[in-house]
């Protein structure tokens, strides 16, 4: 095994290359920008043996990549906020034509107030597209989730496209330990792409043509069904490529010191590893605080929620994007998964525009889990290092 | 737990000195992570870096705020940043500079190690870069990655990156700089400098997202306002303007990117040195040799 010391943006380009990608149409955007560059140097350097498309903008990225795998290839294509917005049409191609196309989004906040710093305003929308998402971690898990990316979007129980989201320069650009996988284990582990249909001039197909009212009402119902599915075959993968690697994450959803906890929060992203040293500090204080690691965003995990938390005197959600009137996204859909359990819950909004989430600030938001669980009048959603009354 | 911060100028090579520091010590056995901190950073600009080296793997993922070391690549920025805020009472410091530990005021006296990383890095590898120059200091003051670690993770990371050569050349300027550090205790006299911020609660943020064409409306209005970024201090030439020599043909003033060349009513020039950077593409266009570059920050 291979031991390098790299950025979460280069596990990612590592992670294509094991998954021998075919085609990667891209356009350059920061902070994605060092996925792509690496990707090209591998395709210039025949450590790949890939198509590299530089294209004109994002749209001309997805739609290529689209257009790729409907011809029969392996293809990805990376992102972050104004470009994933500028596909944001050519997206709801992808899944009703059950294309499975992987695409890394690196989370950053979408203008104005323009910013370059991690924000999920990006991607929290494309939640209704019918792609899966994926929120990630570690530099590991960066890498590691491009090999599963491809086993559960190509797996024929889904057939759908794939993102997987990552901190915007708290991963992207952090350097860490990261191991690889062996080519041939990966390739044991991600056998070659057998799309559903494909474009072959001396096999004419059409492919996502016009659909009626008669049709496209049960197609929406099979794609939800999809979606729906995925659950188990996300489980499913992450446990083989545990048994593979020795490296599982939970599959949907991880949790962290919640055998005994009272209080708990929910945290995606990089704030899960901060929020971890937390959990370990009020621990050592002899609380009963637990953490659950929401990995999937789609499909969400509604009952693997509800099984975990039934039992809870109180529960947190952190949000890193704003529903303007309206809560973070994550917590709405946590909301939506707990309603009928009664526990009650609070909304913690930090971190927006790339603002630096401490550890004072997930202690802050622990304190307040813990005065609701005693029955203490809070309030809903708290906006965590905010300047000014909120 | 183990946490350092790098401060240093764009182009020194501040994030490169913190990977390779973390691939150091990854090296050694120990979990670490690096990263930068990316604000609005050009060539000259004031940058930071973080890294963090622990027995056991790195949960915590927010910046750096109470470091066990502070590696300083550019002394200048001592006057226009809070370098040594948070450093702790028992960190250590690593400068580069001419001067001798006990001739270094910090803010706060802990145990330095100084070392003219600039002259090693001219010498050695022909360029002002003084990120490997700085890690062999490094690893003279802290004992916590030995020489050698730095020097392989400093092959690695040049190797890969420019070439066998620039690995070889690189790692010779950490060895040099790591036998010519001079380890002592630093002045802690001076107040240290805080950047005056315009940190407004929101419901003191005028409304929108637009900055006022008045200046002084800059300073009160909106997110990153000019004048809190008075970029002259960037700069390590300054344009001297000689107004005997000046034929008036106004060409600096049109080719000055920043603006900072100010048209006078009889068309002599006058210069903004709050937000000139030294590029001197003035002094380059000038027929009549009216601009000089000399080293340094001033206001003539």
């Amino acid at each position: 095994m291979v031991m390098k010391v790299i950025s979460a943006d280069h596990a990612v380009a590592h992670g294509a290359r094991l998954a021998r990608v075919e085609v990667v149409p891209a356009f350059p955007i920061t902070p994605q920008t060092l996925i792509v560059e690496l990707i090209a140097e591998f395709i210039n350097d025949g450590e790949l043996d890939a198509d590299f498309l530089p294209v004109e903008s994002e749209h001309s990225a997805m739609s290529a990549a689209i257009g790729a795998c409907a011809g029969g290839a392996r293809a990805f294509t990376a992102t972050s906020s104004q470009g994933l917005a500028l596909m944001h049409e050519m997206l709801y191609a992808a899944p009703q034509n059950r294309l499975p196309v992987v695409m890394v989004n690196v989370n950053r906040s979408l203008g104005a107030a323009s910013g370059i710093w991690v924000e999920y305003n990006d991607s929290m929308p494309e939640r209704e597209s019918g792609w899966l998402q994926v929120y990630i971690e570690d530099n590991q898990e960066a890498l590691d989730m491009v090999i599963q990316a491809y086993r559960i979007a190509e797996d024929r129980g889904v057939m759908l496209p794939m993102m997987v989201c990552l901190d915007g320069f708290v991963l992207s650009h952090t350097v860490e330990r990261v191991d690889f996988p062996d080519q041939q284990l990966v390739d044991s582990f991600l056998p070659k792409f057998k799309p559903l249909y494909v474009l072959d001039p001396d096999e004419p197909v059409t492919m996502n043509p016009i659909t009626p009212p008669e049709y496209a009402m049960e197609m929406r119902y099979q794609l939800h069904q999809a979606v729906d599915e995925s659950k188990l075959v996300i489980e499913k993968v992450d446990r083989e490529y545990g048994a593979l690697t020795g490296r599982a994450y939970g599959g949907l959803i991880d949790t962290y010191q919640m055998e005994d906890a009272e209080i708990a929060l929910i945290a995606l992203g990089t704030v899960t590893s901060t929020a971890r040293v937390v959990v370990d500090h009020l621990r050592s204080k002899g609380k009963k605080v637990g953490l659950v690691k929401l990995r999937f965003l789609r499909p969400f995990p509604s009952d693997e929620l509800r099984s975990i938390a039934k039992n809870l005197k109180a529960l947190g959600v952190f949000d890193r994007s704003v529903s303007f009137n309206g809560f973070g996204p994550v917590f709405t859909e946590t909301r939506n998964a707990l309603y009928h359990l009664g526990i009650p819950l609070t909304n913690h909004v930090a971190g927006i525009g790339g603002r630096d989430v401490t550890f004072e600030e997930v202690r802050e938001m622990f304190s307040v889990i813990e005065e609701n669980a005693k029955g203490h009048r809070v309030k809903e959603c708290h906006w965590h290092g905010l300047r000014g009354g909120s | 737990m183990y946490e350092i911060r790098f401060h240093g100028r764009g182009g020194q090579g501040a994030v490169m000195a913190a990977q390779a520091l973390a691939e150091a010590a990854v090296l050694e056995g120990y979990y670490a992570q690096a990263f930068p901190y990316f604000g609005a950073e050009r060539r000259g600009a004031p940058v930071r870096a973080f890294a963090r080296i622990d027995e056991s793997k790195i949960s915590i993922k927010s910046q750096v705020y109470e470091p066990d070391a502070l590696v300083i690549l550019d002394e200048s920025i001592l006057e226009i940043d809070p370098i040594s805020e948070g450093l702790k009472p028992d960190g250590k410091a690593i400068i580069n500079t001419v001067k001798k530990p006990e001739e270094v005021d910090l803010g706060i006296e802990v145990e330095c190690g100084t070392v003219d990383a600039t002259t090693i890095a001219l010498e050695t590898i022909k360029a002002p870069i003084v990120n490997t120059s700085i890690l062999g200091a490094f690893a003279r003051v802290v004992d916590i990655v030995p020489l050698e670690s730095i020097l392989n993770a400093i092959m690695n990371r040049f190797g890969e990156k420019l070439g066998h050569q620039s690995g070889v050349m690189n790692a010779e300027a950490a060895r040099i700089a790591y036998h010519n550090t001079v380890v002592g205790r630093c002045k802690g006299t001076r107040t240290i400098v805080r950047k005056k911020v315009w940190l407004p609660a929101w419901d003191e943020i005028p409304i929108g997202n637009t900055l006022s064409a008045r200046e002084i409306d800059g300073i009160a209005v909106g997110p990153g306002s000019m004048a809190q970024n008075l970029t002259g201090t960037w700069r390590t030439q300054t344009p001297r303007y000689s107004k005997e020599k000046c034929i008036r043909c106004l060409r600096c003033w049109f080719s000055c990117p920043e603006g900072c060349i100010e048209r006078q009513e009889d068309d002599y020039e006058r210069w903004d040195y709050r937000y000139c950077k030294g590029c001197g593409i003035c002094a380059e266009v000038c027929p009549a040799d009216a601009i000089e570059m000399v080293r340094g920050v001033y206001e003539w």
